[in-house]
């Protein structure tokens, strides 16, 4: 197992989380959505963590550490908006929040 | 005391009296008239102080004001003949007008502003006749001219005030331009602003060298309409009747003495330019002429005792014009000095008929018992007998001096064009004395404006005695001295050593002074005949003619023709570019914002607002971007 | 060693695939977690077993257990009207054509070929982890703490309600 397809399948998953918060009307969706991608860059870190010669192996866990971290603030603070817009319109559609309209 | 100090003091004092009076005591009204009279006195002790003890060469008196590229510029006082005569006139006329002012605008609710106006004019017109050098005459000859827009519309609610005032200065306007284009021009070909230096450039033999006779011609014509503008020479001269409506101190000090004899002066300061224009020197002899006839005869047919006095001043000043333009600087600053006197004179007494019986109307003047005001008369007859050229009195030797001047050979029609001026110069002021002094109720004169008919502080006829009060009386006591003694030989020679013409100075012989003592005792026959005989029908020679009376008290329909033609112009000119403005450029100005709101609406609808959109484009641009970075 | 990986690399690809087309929600969240499990199990591959402890206990255990309360609380499982073959078509061009893209450029940038360094037991332990974490990058990891603290804050007072709508 090379770098190249761990590098590779983080595309693969990357590509998929972009083409679900592209594609689907369910905001929960979206938000695996974004999920995905970024298990896909912490995915890349770790890889070139192992395979790149590095002096201190470390940094690289702890970005992925950190990458974890913020999703979950993330995630906290994007389920509490949704929980909102639930309250407000009685369905978590992404194209009812188009507020921000120029 | 050194003659700086004391230019210093009487060009400062009026400023500094204009300053207090105007910040602090506009409301004191007595108090700011006192500060303003102190101004004045001390500008006349100045100004007379340094004209009785003069150096033998011009003095400079500057402090240096700025510096651009090597070209230094001061101002200050330069005292030489010229000035220091046009400067004492200045001082003692103001005075004289001040002291009068506390009598005449006694009851006035701007009078504390009025005196700081007068405290104004002085500044500029003392500042103006000692400038040292172009920049510092100019700017204070246009502040003279503000100074004169100020008094003229004193009585800023009377909408024929306001007009008045801005008529004069438009009408001077017009004569500036011309004056400052032949300034910058001059400054170009001479490369100095100092006075003393372009006088001895032009003084010089010839012409300066570098300058074309046609150049001169131009500059010295540019120059001249400043003065056709200021000294009210035709075609510019139709403000200087209309400035009548400010108060008659103001026509006393302004329009007769003092602003109007400006433009004279600056004839005067140039002399040497002028004299080498010939060409323009005829034309100008020719215009002077001109002018002086035309005014005279509007004088013989008006009632209204200021407007008579106006025509005089521009026909006077016409004489003024056609000496210094035939070659004599004394002559032509000698009138300006005794014409300064009795013309002022003239109006004081004016004021004191209209203060009295509320009317400018000679004739309503005349049968209210205008010959009752004793002292007022007696100024009447002195400023009166001064202005026709009676003998002895002070009018009589300027005017024979410009005579004199005008028998060149060539200088023949004017000469007769002079004479047939000075004719009707004693034809219409017997008129009007005859008319005050001599009344006739039952005579055929009309009445245009009975006594009384003016209402307000200054037209309220007095039951009380029949005399002015006596801050009035006396600067009329003081200037009939004058207007009586001026013209005296002692006095002539005096002026014409200070201006360094002692040449030019003539002693006519008594064979030479038949002529026009004989022209000035028919045009008084002729006023006897008409109006002071017992039974004259006090209607006058014009009365004959009918239209010519209606043309002359229409002032010769000039008026009505420049309102038809020049200002409907300039009218149609400004509505033009009032639309030009509005239509055209904050047109576009609307279009352009309009146009720029329009497509940020338009651009801003492609923020749809919808999250996935913004996504995928955001990643779309991405993966160009990139792509083209890996692929080189 | 490499079959094992391999399998976890189909896993996550497969779970991936489920949780982006899935009308359900709920199940796809379940799609989400077993991806979610799979790169966990790469993270250990990979050298670092504490790393994929974390990515279970946070991310499955917590992350993906909140998703589905806020599908729970929100009651809304099915969709009320599938996307349109239009949108799903553009996201679809979209993202194979980011996808391509960036894997021509990944790999014509040559990447290094064979095995991976030996590793170093020392550096690799989870002792210097902690050590790391706590000096070296010190100020991240309290930053990190402020952010979180901030976010729970944030999430309760974006979801609060205000006073006089709740009855009591």
């Amino acid at each position: 197992m090379s770098l190249e397809h761990f590098i590779l399948l983080s595309l693969v998953l990357f590509s998929l989380g972009l083409y679900a918060v592209m594609a689907r009307r369910n905001l929960i969706a979206i938000l695996i959505g974004i999920e995905l991608m970024l298990n896909a860059a912490s995915l890349n870190f770790m890889a070139f963590n192992r395979f790149l010669p590095v002096e201190d192996p470390t940094v690289g866990q702890l970005f992925v550490l950190f990458i974890i971290g913020l999703a979950a603030a993330e995630v906290a603070i994007a389920l509490s908006i949704i929980l909102i817009v639930y309250r407000e319109r009685k369905r978590i559609d992404v194209d009812d929040i188009n507020e921000l309209r120029g | 005391m050194s003659h700086a100090n004391i230019a210093v003091a009487t060009l400062l004092a009026p400023l500094i009296a204009f300053a207090i009076a105007l910040i602090g005591f506009r409301r004191k009204h007595d108090i700011a008239a006192g500060i303003a009279i102190l101004g004045g006195l001390v500008s006349l002790v100045g100004s007379i102080w340094l004209l009785l003890d003069p150096a033998p060469q011009p003095e400079l008196i500057t402090a240096p004001w700025f510096e651009v590229g090597g070209f230094k510029l001061a101002f200050g006082a330069l005292l030489d003949g010229r000035t220091l005569l046009m400067a004492a006139v200045v001082g003692v006329i103001t005075f004289c007008v001040m002291v009068y002012s506390l009598g005449y605008m006694k009851d006035d609710p701007g009078k504390g502003r009025f005196f700081a106006f007068l405290a104004l004019f002085e500044w500029s017109m003392l500042s103006f006749s000692y400038a040292p050098n172009l920049l510092q005459g100019f700017i204070f000859w246009e502040l003279v001219g503000l100074a004169s827009f100020l008094l003229i519309g004193f009585w800023y609610h009377k909408p024929s005030a306001v007009a008045a005032a801005k008529k004069a200065f438009i009408m001077t306007r017009i004569g500036d331009v011309g004056m400052f284009v032949g300034l910058i021009l001059l400054f170009g070909d001479v490369g100095t602003l100092d006075i003393l230096q372009i006088g001895g450039i032009f003084g010089a033999e010839g012409l300066p060298e570098g300058l074309s006779a046609g150049r001169v011609e131009l500059i010295a014509g540019l120059l001249f309409l400043g003065v056709m503008g200021k000294s009210a020479q035709f075609p510019l001269h139709t403000w200087l009747p209309d400035a009548m409506e400010g108060p008659t101190p103001v026509s006393a000090l302004l329009h007769s003495a003092t602003m109007v004899a400006a433009g004279v002066f600056l004839f005067a300061r140039f002399h040497e330019l002028f004299m080498d224009a010939h060409g323009l020197m005829t034309i100008v002899l020719a215009i002077a002429v001109f002018t002086a006839i035309l005014s005279s005869t509007m004088a013989m047919a008006a009632n209204d005792m200021k407007k008579i006095l106006a025509f005089s001043s521009i026909s006077q000043l016409g004489f003024m014009v056609m000496a210094l333009a035939a070659g004599s600087l004394f002559a032509g600053l000698f009138h300006l000095m005794t014409h300064a006197l009795f013309k002022a004179l003239l109006f004081l007494t004016a004021g004191a008929y209209i203060h009295h019986y509320g009317t400018n109307d000679i004739v309503s003047i005349g049968r209210a018992g205008g010959r009752k005001m004793r002292v007022t008369t007696l100024g009447l007859f002195a400023g009166g007998f001064a202005l026709a050229g009676v003998p002895i009195f002070a009018g009589f030797w300027s005017k024979e001096a410009i005579l004199g001047a005008l028998h060149h050979d060539g200088y023949m029609v004017f000469l007769v064009g002079a004479y047939l001026a000075a004719f009707m110069t004693a034809y219409y002021t017997f008129r009007m004395i005859f008319l005050i002094v001599l009344p006739n109720a039952d005579s055929d004169a009309v009445v245009e404006e009975p006594a009384g008919a003016q209402h307000g502080d200054h037209g309220h006829e007095h039951h009380g005695p029949d005399k002015a009060p006596l801050p009035m009386r006396l600067p009329i006591i003081v200037l009939s001295i004058g207007a009586v003694i001026a013209g005296l030989p002692f006095f002539g020679d005096a002026v014409g050593g200070l201006l360094g013409r002692a040449d030019e100075v003539h002693h006519a012989g008594i064979s030479e002074m038949i002529l026009p003592v004989a022209i000035v005792l028919v045009g008084i026959a002729l006023a006897w005949l008409d109006f002071g005989a017992r039974k004259a029908p006090q209607r006058g020679i014009v009365a004959w003619f009918p239209p010519l009376e209606k043309a002359l008290k229409n002032r010769w329909y000039i008026d009505a023709f420049y309102r038809k033609t020049v200002i409907r112009l300039t009218n149609a000119f400004a509505r033009l570019m009032y639309g030009a403005e509005t239509r055209g450029f904050d047109g576009a100005g609307d279009l352009i914002a309009d146009g720029t709101l329009r497509a940020g609406r338009g651009t801003a609808r492609s923020h749809t607002g919808r999250l996935p959109i913004f996504v995928g484009t955001a990643v779309a641009i991405l993966a160009i971007v990139s792509l083209s970075v890996a692929l080189g | 060693m490499g079959g094992i990986t391999g399998l976890m690399m189909a896993l996550a690809v497969a779970g991936a695939l489920l949780a982006v087309s899935l009308k359900n929600v709920l199940h796809a969240i379940f799609g989400l977690a077993l991806t979610l499990l799979a790169v966990a199990g790469l993270f250990a591959v990979l050298g670092s077993p504490f790393v994929a402890t974390m990515q279970v206990l946070i991310y499955v255990g917590g992350i993906t257990v909140a998703m589905v309360f806020a599908v729970m609380l929100s009651t809304v499982v099915q969709q009320h009207a599938a996307e349109s073959p239009w949108r799903r078509a553009g996201a679809a061009v979209v993202a194979v054509g980011f996808a391509v893209g960036v894997g021509l450029v990944v790999i014509g940038a040559g990447l290094p070929d064979g095995p991976p360094p030996p590793m170093i037991a020392d550096a690799w332990s989870v002792k210097q982890v902690g050590h790391s974490l706590l000096a070296d990058y010190n100020v991240v990891f309290e930053a990190l703490s402020v952010i979180l603290l901030l976010a729970i804050i944030g999430a309760i007072v974006i979801s609060r309600r205000d006073p006089e709508e709740t009855p009591s």
